[in-house]
């Protein structure tokens, strides 16, 4: 006997988690990110830290209230969204995530105050704990990835890096831009770094990615099967977009940028990482679900 | 007590009485499905045979849809059945996302998750489940697997074949399956091809919800 299909079953959903918490991955990067440089920056250069107190709660409120609100228009019972606060279960990294992200918009509302009122000593004061806070918030999402049993190739201290790393690019995209929308305010000097930031981060994200493609098929028959189907299937079109848009021509037009110093050029590759990091998100989170699970 | 489930798949004949029994009983929405029975054909004419498949919530003693569950509406009963609490949910869908064995749905009606509870409302008033009545060959056993003189836990001892879905995962599935094979219990054993087959479509739904 050879050969077994499936002749009678019932319609199951292939896709349950789709664009929106995509979008949300990708907003969460986009706040977190520019807080992590944002810290990163004051600290490194006092003397330029105007900016980055400006635009880091600004960045960080607009990207976490994006990131807030797809959450809750994906609830399929969205106006019950407060039980997770009163009867939270805190196995769940969805729990976890709610109330690191509660904690992480109260950091960014004192940086919003403390630069409207010019107060500097109060966002100094919540600097460590909003650090870990923002570092949680980046990650949770791979906590959730992780506890996901049901879907191949999201394992956790790998999610947990590349979303580290997501974070790093599109804050150095977003700062970027910012930087060209406002005629350049930031030195050379620190412009430079950023676009080393986006280059690593692009790199080494490319570089996790290429890896699930090659070594995936050896781990087993369902994580084979989800990166055919996130390489040459029905995701595939996502996948190399992404590829293209966040990693490839970020890192080239970044490396021109550095040689050429001509300011257009990082803007475009910042762009173009932020464009191509939803495109990434949305392959990565479709692709798994895919797959029959019964 | 741990309530467990095993199905003697050389019993099953496919004729749907328990998914029909378990939609009357739990007032399943259309495009829902607490147990639903799949149906495989392996080989090539003459030599094919025909797998039927009962599929069920797996009352998992280590529940990934427990685990992940953000309010806990997702709960362990005392006797091990995993149960939901409607009026909790927030349909974050998460469960659905962490049950390996896709035996969790979003209900269209109450918009929160539900599945397969072994008919706790039943259990609570010492009847069996819906499926287990309505199954004309006995395929369906229940019972308390911490009894040795339960039927189930007889029937698990007796056989050598007994089998769980993905024991791979870690889960520790209360549903054991005994005289199946890899191809019934593998999604990834048959193709799953989308079109008109036997009766009816087989088909994936593109998504969920209205978003």
């Amino acid at each position: 006997m050879i050969g077994a299909e499936v002749t009678f079953d019932v319609p199951i959903p292939k896709v349950i988690w789709g664009w929106l918490v995509s979008t949300n991955m990708w907003a969460k990067s986009i706040a977190t990110g520019s807080f992590f440089l944002g810290l990163y920056f004051i600290n490194k250069y006092p003397e330029q830290d105007r900016f980055f107190r400006k635009w880091l709660p600004i960045l960080g409120l607009i990207f976490i209230g994006i990131t807030l609100l797809v959450t809750i228009l994906d609830l399929h019972h969205m106006f019950r969204f407060w039980k997770i606060f009163v009867h939270p279960h805190f196995t769940s990294a969805v729990t976890l995530g709610a109330w690191v992200v509660s904690g992480f918009v109260i950091i960014l509302l004192i940086a919003f105050w403390s630069w409207l009122t010019g107060k500097r000593k109060l966002f100094d004061k919540v600097m460590i704990p909003g650090f870990i806070l923002a570092f949680f918030a980046t990650i949770y999402t791979a906590g959730i990835m992780g506890q996901a049993t049901a879907r191949e190739v999201w394992v956790f201290p790998a999610e947990m890096i590349s979303m580290l790393l997501s974070a790093l690019l599109a804050g150095s995209a977003a700062y970027l831009v910012i930087d060209a929308i406002f005629n350049h305010p930031l030195k050379e000097e620190i412009r430079k770094e950023l676009s080393y930031i986006l280059f690593g981060s692009a790199g080494l994200m490319a570089a996790m990615f290429i890896g699930e493609l090659v070594f995936a098929k050896m781990h087993s028959e369902f994580a084979h099967k989800v990166i055919q189907i996130l390489a040459f299937g029905e995701v595939a079109i996502f996948f190399w977009i992404g590829m293209f848009l966040a990693f490839i021509v970020p890192m080239i037009f970044v490396g021109i940028y550095t040689q050429k110093k001509d300011y257009k050029y990082a803007l475009y590759g910042s762009l173009s990482a932020l464009v191509g990091l939803w495109f990434i998100k949305h392959a990565w989170l479709i692709a798994p679900q895919s797959l029959p699970l019964s | 007590m741990r309530l467990g489930f095993l199905v003697d798949l050389s019993r099953c004949m496919g004729c749907m009485a328990c998914a029909v029994a378990c939609k009357a009983e739990n007032n399943v929405p259309l495009h829902s499905w607490r147990l639903r029975v799949k149906y495989i054909d392996q080989g090539e004419f003459p030599d094919v045979k025909r797998h039927f498949v009962p599929l069920r919530c797996n009352h998992c003693e280590n529940a990934p849809c427990e685990r992940i569950c953000p309010v806990s509406a997702l709960h362990y009963l005392p006797n091990g059945i995993v149960n939901v609490d409607h009026d909790r949910c927030i349909g974050c869908a998460s469960c659905m996302m962490a049950c390996p064995y896709n035996a969790i749905y979003l209900d269209p009606i109450t918009n929160s998750a539900d599945k397969c509870t072994y008919c706790a409302h039943r259990i609570e008033v010492g009847l069996m489940p819906a499926c287990v009545v309505a199954c004309p060959t006995h395929a369906n056993i229940f019972g308390d697997l911490d009894d040795p003189e339960s039927e189930i836990s007889k029937y698990l001892k007796s056989h050598r074949d007994v089998m769980v879905r993905k024991p791979e995962l870690n889960t520790h599935p209360k549903h054991f399956y005994v005289r199946g094979s890899t191809v019934a219990l593998d999604p990834l054993a048959s193709e799953r091809p989308e079109g008109f087959t036997l009766f009816t479509e087989v088909k994936f739904l593109d998504h969920i919800g209205g978003h």
